[in-house]
């Protein structure tokens, strides 16, 4: 697995050779692998997704294709038999892009510590760009977890996106 | 023949409703059990015996031991269809060998892990494969014509992975069958000899969505061997964790199929709703997905006298949006004619395949294990809702039983009062207990065995085995286009079913 080393490079931050501009105004586009865990993480993505925290408002979408993603949002204790997949949705991603751990699971194994089916997580086997513990990490943990990769904190920006009059999609109250 | 009196003809054992058969005794069960419909729950194996239970009456366990002779035993699945994943499991972790069995491909070894047959008592070598799994297809799979295709593991959608392999003609499919075993986390290993507060915080993760019922079961389990109950205030406590938890993962569950039908308003309107509900319980509660509320002997709430106004505040929420939400999903043009006649399980495969909850009352099956429970006397009633059987059918009960737990949540409101909560403290000798709730999905049931003071064995049935089951039977002459809404309808879970 060595293999997976993520370039989170100064791209998210300053300035760099990326075609595409970046920023908080501008959609990061994050692929979600769930590599074996009990699937509260997921959840919790998936409120974050379609619940009204606005996440696309804020900057960030959920993509179906690994080709199309910027960011790998990984959850669950990383089975063996899910590794050459995460390996894989990794190698089909296009540079520069990032690596972020969501959940205690992801991070080190959690409560699914390594055993002959589990390998316990990413940490100190690759690099990780982000980790958001918790078991599960609230939407709004999640939320906050990416802003910071903008430097960030979360209720800066809510005041901001309004101010610019940044879209909402997800909520339809 | 009897099965019950056949399996009670057996020799005693500890525990009273469990019997120890002969080889030939067992067969003849299996026989019997042909022409019989006795509720077959699961089937496990410890090692050195094989046990399979059985529910002849209400919530009644009977169960039947069998000692493995030469690591073999005779299989159930010629009588029971689902106990094939029971069987394909019982071989991956302990090698243990059915005999006659349907089907005996692996169902979570796929030669990747460090060890093959893990909790025999001389595990094998490690799995020689390396890189993505490859995978066995049945023979009528491979008999089905047509163009091979096939989803997942890793889709971006937020599911536990697995994967479906396809054979296609035209859009339609033709052949259908599932790869698990990619969110195997060695459950039972886990479990095994783990200490018993240990074991309780596992059984939460088993699936997501479903700890409240998973730890309720667990912890009555738990009572049971210690030959405890908890307390009526208690009691209820729990109930309101269980009903909760299935109002929000029904209407998650909606939220998903809406928006997989492409009705993304509703989709958000289901999401809106579970937000606002969790919004008022997480902060008394103490989570957003119940886990680890429930304790052996009690609750572990973070403020349990403020239940009592939490349900009424739910309740309140409920009035406000929940008749809204039901109108906007039965009015919402397209939606039910999206999910109208697809996905059909008839009453023949219900009972083939032994289904329960929600997936067997909307095609017209009477099962619910809250009827026999103490803890739902005077809270659970029956409601006939609709029984087709299709995708739609499976959404408007999941969505009339939001409605139903969102009454019970407020029935219980006076109830509770300012009920302190609390836990009793168990001794805990050997033995062995069985504990079970009606989990979103249907019956959890946890089977414990305690040994010294720790738990030594775990056996665990949740829906998501025939829920599997259904969803291969129910795939080929569907549209590929609707696999995703089919299995989000039959809540087929690959975190609760891998183990
Ligand atoms: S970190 Fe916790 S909630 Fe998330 S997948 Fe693991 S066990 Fe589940």
């Amino acid at each position: 697995m060595g293999l997976i080393r993520a370039v989170f490079d100064a791209t998210f931050r300053q300035g760099g050779a990326r075609l595409k501009p970046v920023g908080p105004r501008w959609p990061l586009l994050l692929f979600h692998v769930d590599t074996g865990g009990c699937g509260g993480c997921g959840m919790e993505l998936q409120a974050l997704a379609t619940g009204p925290y606005d996440a696309q408002g804020a900057g960030f979408g959920f993509v179906q294709s690994p080709r199309a993603a910027d960011v790998l949002l990984v959850t669950g204790a990383v089975t063996r038999s899910m590794m050459p997949v995460l390996e894989a949705t990794w190698q089909a991603m296009p540079t520069p892009k990032g690596l972020i751990c969501v959940g205690n699971c992801a991070v080190d194994g959690g409560m699914f510590t390594e055993n002959y089916a589990v390998m316990g997580g990413l940490d100190r086997k690759v690099q990780i760009d982000l980790r958001i513990p918790g078991c599960p990490p609230s939407p709004h943990d999640v939320l906050e977890g990416l802003f910071s990769l903008f430097g960030k904190r979360l209720e800066e920006n809510a005041s901001a996106g309004q101010d610019e009059g940044v879209g909402s999609s997800s909520t339809s109250s | 023949m009897d099965p019950v009196a056949h399996i009670r003809a057996g020799a005693e054992t500890g525990t009273p409703w469990r019997f120890r058969l002969e080889e030939l005794a067992w067969r003849d069960l299996v026989d019997g059990l042909k022409q019989e419909a006795l509720p077959f729950v699961g089937l496990w194996c410890d090692g050195t015996d094989v046990h399979v239970l059985f529910l002849p009456h209400g919530n009644q366990p009977l169960a039947a031991t069998l000692a493995l002779e030469d690591g073999r035993y005779p299989a159930l699945s010629p009588a029971r269809a689902v106990s094939s994943l029971y069987e394909r499991m019982v071989f991956d972790l302990y090698g243990a060998e059915a005999m006659w069995a349907r089907d005996v491909r692996p169902l979570v070894d796929h030669d990747v892990w460090t060890s093959t047959t893990p909790l025999a008592s001389m595990p094998g070598p490690a799995g020689g494969h390396k890189g993505m799994i490859a995978y066995q297809p049945s023979e009528a799979f491979l008999a089905a014509e047509g163009l091979a295709a096939g989803i997942g593991p890793a889709t971006g959608r937020t599911g536990a992975p697995m994967h479906v392999a396809l054979t296609l003609a035209g859009e339609t499919i033709v052949g259908a069958e599932t790869v698990t075993g990619y969110a195997h986390r060695g459950m039972a290993l886990r479990w095994r000899n783990s200490r018993v507060d240990e074991a309780c915080r596992l059984s939460g993760r088993v699936a997501a969505g479903c700890s409240a019922a998973h730890q309720v079961a667990f912890c009555q389990a738990i009572e049971t061997a210690c030959g405890e109950q908890i307390g009526h205030e208690v009691s209820q406590l729990r109930v309101v964790l269980l009903e909760l938890e299935r109002c929000v993962q029904h209407l998650y569950t909606l939220a998903a199929l809406a928006q997989e039908a492409g009705a993304v308003l509703v989709a958000s309107r289901c999401m809106w709703f579970r937000e606002q509900l969790l919004k008022e319980a997480a902060p008394i509660l103490g989570s957003r997905l119940l886990m680890d509320h429930c304790v052996p002997g009690g609750v572990s709430l973070r403020s349990a006298s403020d239940v009592g106004d939490l349900c009424t505040r739910l309740a309140e929420l409920g009035e406000e949006n929940y008749s809204a939400l039901s109108e906007l999903w039965r009015g919402y043009p397209g939606l039910s004619a999206r999910l109208a006649g697809i996905g059909i399980l008839d009453r023949a495969a219900l009972e083939r395949l032994g289904l329960d909850g929600p997936v067997a009352r909307a095609a017209g099956g009477d099962s619910d294990c809250r009827r026999d429970m103490r803890m739902y006397d005077g809270l659970w009633r029956f409601t006939a809702g609709r029984h087709g059987g299709s995708v739609d059918d499976r959404t408007a009960v999941l969505l009339d039983e939001v409605g139903e737990s969102l009454r019970m949540l407020a029935d219980l409101a006076p109830r509770l009062g300012l009920t302190a909560g609390g836990r009793i403290d168990l001794s805990y000798q050997d033995g062995e207990g069985i504990g079970m709730a009606e989990g979103p999905w249907g019956r959890v049931l946890y089977w414990v065995r305690l040994l010294n003071g720790r738990v030594e064995h775990v056996f665990l049935r949740d829906p998501s085995y025939p829920a599997l089951m259904a969803f291969e039977t129910v795939l080929p002459g569907q549209n590929v286009a609707d696999v995703a809404l089919i299995k989000a309808s039959l809540g087929v879970n690959a975190a609760a079913q891998d183990g």
